[in-house]
C-alpha cells in the first residue's frame, strides 16, 4: 500500500443525487464530518432527469388530499408488498421536505393565487405532484447542490468511483475509491457509509437511465454482506425509443397515446385490440371506429361517449403486448412497435399539444414526429428492489451501512408510483443522514483498515491492465444487456431464467478475460471493465429473485404463473451472499397494523 | 450535402492535464440520425483511427443524453454546443471536436469546470437558512414572478456562456477572474426568492467587487451560446442596475 492517499470522516455518502445530497446535508447539520463521492460531476446525477414532479400530500391544489390517502395509494400501487412503515413515513413527511426545499430556494409552478400547483399522475387519487415545468429533478439537484456548496464542512470528491466497501470485524470501516481522472486510488475511512447510488438500468440495452446506473450500490452492499430485497421488481416504461441510436431508451410520454397516437406492428395492425384483459373489456373500445370516436370527442373537449382506445391500458399491459409482438416476429425494423401520431393528427396540433416531445426528438435525433412514426419498445426505468433497510434510520443489515433512494428496497413494494421517487429521496435521504450521524457518534475510536485487505483489492482492480485480454469490455456489456432484455425482461419464463443463469456464468468468464489498453488516466475502457462486475452481480440477483417468485405481481410477470398468489403476498425474496455463492430466501413481511389497515380498506 | 457513406470525426486529444494535444481521425459507417455523442459511442466500441491504428477510445463527458445535465458541452466545428443535440447530418464533415478552451483539460474532450462552483460560492448564490423546520404552508409567490424566475432557473451549468465570453480567460487565477454570466443569473434568481431577498445585499456586494458584474463587456456572446435560452444579458443588466443603486446608497450611508 505505497503512498495511498487516505482521508478520514465520520460519515461517507456515496452518490450526489437527491438522496445522497439530502443525506449529506442532514449529517453535517448534526455536527459530524461528512464526505460525498460521486462518479460524475456535482449536479449531473441521474436525478436531474426527473420530469413529472415530486409527490407530496401538500393539499394545495385539492384540499381533500392528506397523508392517509397518499399512504393508501402508495401501498396499493406496490401491491401491498411495501414496507408499510416506510410508506407511512413517506406520506407523512414528504410535505415538510418539499416546503423545506422551497425555503432553500427551489421553485415550483404556482396556482393563480400563488400556492404550489400540483399535477395529477397515475395511481395518485388527487393532484399531488409538485413540479416546475418538466424539469423538477434539475430543480431539486440545483437547490440541494447550492446547499452542499454552502456547507463548508462537506468535502465533495467528484468523478470518483467507489470500488469496494471496507469492513473491520463485520462493521463498515470505509471505502476504496479511484479517481476517474487520474486513475489513482483514494482510501476514505469512515465510521458510517450511506449508499445513494441509484439504480441498475444499464443491465438492459433499452433503458431510460444514465450511464451511471450500473447497480454499483446494490453490488457493493451485497459484497459487504448486506441483504437485498425485491430484486425481481424492475419497472419498465412501455414506450421508450429504440431507434435512432442517439435516443435509444428515452421515454415517449403517455401523452402521445392520450392525444390519439396508435401502436402498430410490422403488418400495420393495431394490435392492442388483441390484448385487452378480461377485467377491462367493459372499459375499452373493441373496434378502431369506437376508439377513434373517443379520441375525436376528447380532442373536441366533449364528454366521450365511446370507450377508450386500448393503447391507454395500464403500463404493464402495453409493455407486455409490445414485447410479445416483437417476440412473435411482427416487430419494426429495429425490434419495436410503431407508435404513430403523424398520420393521426395534424402537424400543427402535434406541435401544440406535445411541444417538448416534438422538440426533444427533433433536436436530439432529427426525428420529426409530425411526419414519421416512432419505433418504441419497453424501456427499463426504475429499480424497486434494493438494500434492505430499517425504516426509521435506513440502516442496512451490516453495521455502519445505510442506504437511501433508488438503491434502497422496500418502500415501493412491487411497483412504484410516479413522483414517489423524488419524495423518497428527500424523506429517506434525510433519515439516512441522521441515522448515519447518530451511529457514527456512538462509535468509539476509528474503525480499522487492514493493509492486506486494501492491497488485495487494488491488485484485483488493476488486473485488467496486466491481461493481454481478448475481450472488449463494451462487447461483454452489450452481450449482457441483450441477454437480460431477452431472458429477464418484462415477461419471464422459468426456462428463460434458467438460461439466463447459464449465460451469466459464461459472461462472467468472458469478463475475466477482458484486458484494457493504455494507462490509468481517465480510461473509460477500464471503468467499464470495473462496472461489469457490478452489472453481473445485480443481473444475477434479479434473475434469481425472479425465479424464486413464482407468481405475477406488480412489475414482475411470470408467464407460467399469470396470477398473484396469496402466499407470495406475505413474503419478500431476500438475496444474500454466502461465501462466494448467491443465496435466495423468503422472509415474511411485517404485517400492516390495525389502524393503518383501516386506511387501506378505505375506512378512514 | 454530407457524405452518406461514412462519418468522419477529428478529435483533438490530450492524454492528461499537462500533456500536449494531438489530433486523431476516426470514421464510422453513416447511419441516419446520429448525433455527436452517439457517433462517439460507436467509435468507442472499436477505437481505430483512419490510419488503421488501434488507440484508446476518446474520452468525453455525458450523463443524460437529452440536454438536461449540461455535461457534454464541447467545441463542434468551431462552435461551442452540447454534443447530445449536435446532429451529424446537419454538420459539415469532417466533424471537428475540441474541448472547451476556457477550462483546464482533464483528458481529450473532458474539462474541469470547478470554476463554476467557485463562482457560486463567491456570490453566495444560495439561501442561507439553518436547520430543518416545519415551515408551515410556505410563501405565496405570484405566477408572474415564478415565470420570470423559471426563465433563469433552467441553467444546466454547461459552461457554454463562459466559453464564448471575452472576459473569461483560461488562466485566470482561481477565484479572481470574472464570475461569468451563469453565476450572475443565479444570483438574480436568488435575489428574487422570498427568503433569498434577505441576503440580496450580500450578493450585490460580491458582484460589485473584482470579477463582478462590472467586468462584463456586454458583448452578448453568452446569450447566443446558451442552449437553454436563458435571458442572460437581461439578468446582467438587472444586476448592473441593482448594484448601481446599491453603490449610490452605500456612498450616502457612509
Ligand atoms: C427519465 C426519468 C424521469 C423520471 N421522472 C421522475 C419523476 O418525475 N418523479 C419521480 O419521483 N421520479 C422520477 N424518476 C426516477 C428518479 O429520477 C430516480 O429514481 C431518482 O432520481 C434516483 O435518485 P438517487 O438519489 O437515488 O440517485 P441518483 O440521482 O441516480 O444519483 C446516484 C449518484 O450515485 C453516484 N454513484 C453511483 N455509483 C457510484 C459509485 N460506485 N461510486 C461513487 N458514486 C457513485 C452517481 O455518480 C450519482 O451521483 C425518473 C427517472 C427517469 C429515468
Ligand atoms: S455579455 Fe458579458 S457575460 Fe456575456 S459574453 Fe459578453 S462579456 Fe461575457
Ligand atoms: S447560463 Fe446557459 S450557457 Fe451558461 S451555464 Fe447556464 S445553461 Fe449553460
Ligand atoms: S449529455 Fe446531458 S446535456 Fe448532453
Amino acid at each position: 500500500m505505497d503512498h495511498l492517499e487516505t482521508k478520514t470522516y465520520d460519515v461517507l455518502v456515496v452518490g450526489a443525487g437527491g438522496a445522497g445530497l439530502r443525506a449529506a446535508i442532514e449529517a453535517v447539520d448534526q455536527g459530524v464530518s461528512v464526505a460525498v463521492v460521486c462518479k460524475s460531476l456535482l449536479g449531473k446525477a441521474h436525478t436531474v432527469m426527473a420530469e413529472g414532479g415530486v409527490a407530496a400530500a401538500l393539499a394545495t391544489t385539492d384540499s381533500r388530499d392528506g397523508w392517509r390517502v397518499h399512504f393508501r395509494d402508495t401501498m396499493r400501487g406496490g401491491k401491498l408488498l411495501n414496507d408499510w412503515r416506510m410508506a407511512q413515513l413517506l406520506a407523512q413527511e414528504a410535505p415538510a421536505r418539499v416546503r423545506e426545499l422551497e425555503a432553500w430556494g427551489a421553485l415550483f409552478d404556482r396556482t393563480p393565487d400563488g400556492r404550489i400547483l400540483q399535477r395529477n399522475f397515475g395511481g395518485h387519487q388527487y393532484p399531488r405532484l409538485a413540479h416546475v415545468g418538466d424539469r423538477t429533478g434539475l430543480e431539486m439537484i440545483r437547490t440541494l447542490q447550492d446547499r452542499t456548496v454552502q456547507a463548508q464542512r462537506i468535502d465533495v470528491f467528484m468523478e470518483c468511483t467507489v470500488a469496494r466497501l471496507l469492513t473491520d470485524d463485520g462493521r463498515i470501516s470505509g471505502a476504496l475509491t479511484y479517481r476517474r481522472e487520474s486513475g489513482r486510488f483514494l482510501l476514505l475511512r469512515a465510521k458510517a457509509v450511506v449508499l445513494a447510488t441509484g439504480g441498475i438500468g444499464r443491465a438492459y440495452k433499452i433503458n431510460s437511465n444514465s450511464w451511471e446506473y450500473t447497480g454499483d450500490g446494490h453490488a457493493l452492499a451485497y459484497d459487504a454482506g448486506a441483504d437485498l430485497i425485491g430484486m425481481e421488481f424492475v419497472q419498465f416504461h412501455p414506450t421508450g425509443m429504440v431507434w435512432p441510436l442517439s435516443v435509444r431508451g428515452i421515454l415517449v410520454t403517455e401523452g402521445v397515446r392520450g392525444e390519439g397516437g396508435v401502436l402498430k406492428n410490422s403488418r400495420g395492425e393495431r394490435f392492442m385490440f388483441r390484448y385487452i384483459p378480461e377485467m377491462f373489456r367493459g372499459d375499452f373500445a373493441d373496434t378502431e371506429e369506437e376508439a377513434d370516436r373517443w379520441v375525436a370527442d376528447v380532442i373536441a373537449g366533449r364528454k366521450a361517449e365511446a370507450r377508450r382506445p386500448p393503447e391507454l391500458l395500464t403500463r404493464d399491459v402495453v409493455a407486455r403486448a409490445i414485447a410479445q409482438e416483437v417476440r412473435e416476429g411482427r416487430g419494426s425494423p429495429h425490434g419495436g412497435a410503431f407508435l404513430d401520431i403523424a398520420s393521426r393528427r395534424k402537424a400543427e396540433d402535434i406541435r401544440k399539444k406535445l411541444p417538448s416531445m416534438y422538440q426533444q426528438f427533433f433536436e436530439l435525433a432529427d426525428v420529426d414526429i409530425t411526419r414519421e412514426p416512432m419505433e418504441v419498445f419497453p424501456t427499463t426505468h426504475y429499480m424497486m428492489g434494493g438494500v434492505k433497510v430499517d425504516p426509521e434510520s435506513q440502516a442496512a443489515t451490516v453495521p455502519g451501512l445505510f442506504a437511501a433512494g433508488e438503491v434502497a428496497g422496500g418502500l415501493h413494494g412491487a411497483n412504484r408510483l410516479g413522483g414517489n421517487s423524488l419524495s423518497d429521496l428527500l424523506v429517506f435521504g434525510r433519515r439516512a443522514g441522521a441515522g448515519a450521524a447518530t451511529y457514527a457518534r456512538a462509535q468509539s475510536g476509528e474503525p480499522g483498515v487492514e493493509t492486506r485487505q486494501v492491497d488485495a483489492i487494488t491488485a484485483e482492480l488493476l488486473a485488467p491492465f496486466e491481461r493481454k485480454g481478448s475481450e472488449s469490455p463494451y462487447a461483454v456489456q452489450d452481450a449482457l444487456q441483450d441477454m437480460m432484455g431477452t431472458c429477464v425482461g418484462i415477461a419471464r419464463t422459468a426456462d428463460d431464467l434458467q438460461n439466463a443463469l447459464a449465460a451469466l456464468g459464461e459472461l462472467r468468464a468472458r469478463a475475466g478475460r477482458v484486458g484494457v489498453d493504455g494507462n490509468r488516466q481517465y480510461n473509460p475502457g477500464w471503468h467499464t471493465t470495473l462496472d461489469l462486475r457490478n452489472l453481473l452481480t445485480v443481473s444475477e440477483a434479479v434473475t434469481r429473485a425472479a425465479l424464486a417468485r413464482r407468481e405475477s405481481r406488480g412489475a414482475h410477470t411470470r408467464v407460467e404463473h399469470p396470477d398473484s398468489d396469496k402466499r407470495f403476498g406475505t413474503v419478500n425474496v431476500v438475496v444474500r451472499r454466502q461465501g462466494d455463492a448467491m443465496t435466495v430466501v423468503e422472509e415474511p413481511i411485517v404485517p400492516v397494523p390495525g389502524e393503518l389497515r383501516d386506511i387501506l380498506e378505505g375506512k378512514d | 450535402m454530407p457524405d452518406r457513406r461514412t462519418i468522419e470525426i477529428r478529435v483533438k486529444r490530450q492524454d492528461g492535464p499537462d500533456r500536449a494535444p494531438y489530433w486523431q481521425s476516426f470514421a464510422i459507417a453513416w447511419r441516419p440520425q446520429h448525433n455527436v455523442l452517439s457517433a462517439l459511442m460507436e467509435i468507442r466500441t472499436n477505437p481505430m483511427t483512419t490510419d488503421g491504428e488501434r488507440v484508446s477510445a476518446p474520452a468525453w463527458d455525458a450523463s443524460c443524453l437529452e440536454e438536461v445535465c449540461g455535461s457534454c458541452a464541447m467545441v463542434v466545428n468551431g462552435r461551442v454546443r452540447m454534443g447530445c443535440t449536435a446532429l451529424v447530418d446537419r454538420l459539415d464533415q469532417p466533424i471537428v471536436l475540441e474541448p472547451l478552451t476556457k477550462f483546464p483539460v482533464v483528458r481529450d474532450l473532458v474539462v474541469d469546470r470547478s470554476r463554476m462552483f467557485e463562482a457560486l460560492k463567491n456570490l453566495r448564490a444560495w439561501i442561507p437558512l439553518d436547520g430543518t423546520y416545519d415551515l408551515g404552508p410556505g410563501p405565496r409567490l405570484s405566477p408572474e414572478v415564478q415565470q420570470f424566475r423559471y426563465a433563469l432557473d433552467r441553467c444546466i451549468t454547461c459552461g457554454c456562456c463562459l466559453e464564448v465570453c471575452p472576459q473569461i480567460h483560461r488562466d485566470d487565477p482561481p477565484g479572481t477572474g470574472f464570475v461569468g454570466a451563469a453565476a450572475i443569473a443565479q444570483a438574480l434568481l436568488m435575489n428574487l426568492h422570498p427568503t433569498g431577498q434577505l441576503n440580496a445585499d450580500e450578493r450585490l456586494d460580491a458582484l460589485m467587487g473584482p470579477g463582478g458584474v462590472a467586468s462584463c463587456g456586454n458583448a452578448q456572446n453568452c446569450v447566443e451560446a446558451c442552449p437553454k435560452d436563458i435571458p442572460l444579458t437581461h439578468a446582467i443588466g438587472e444586476i448592473g442596475r441593482q448594484t448601481t443603486i446599491k453603490w449610490i446608497k452605500d456612498i450616502f450611508v457612509r
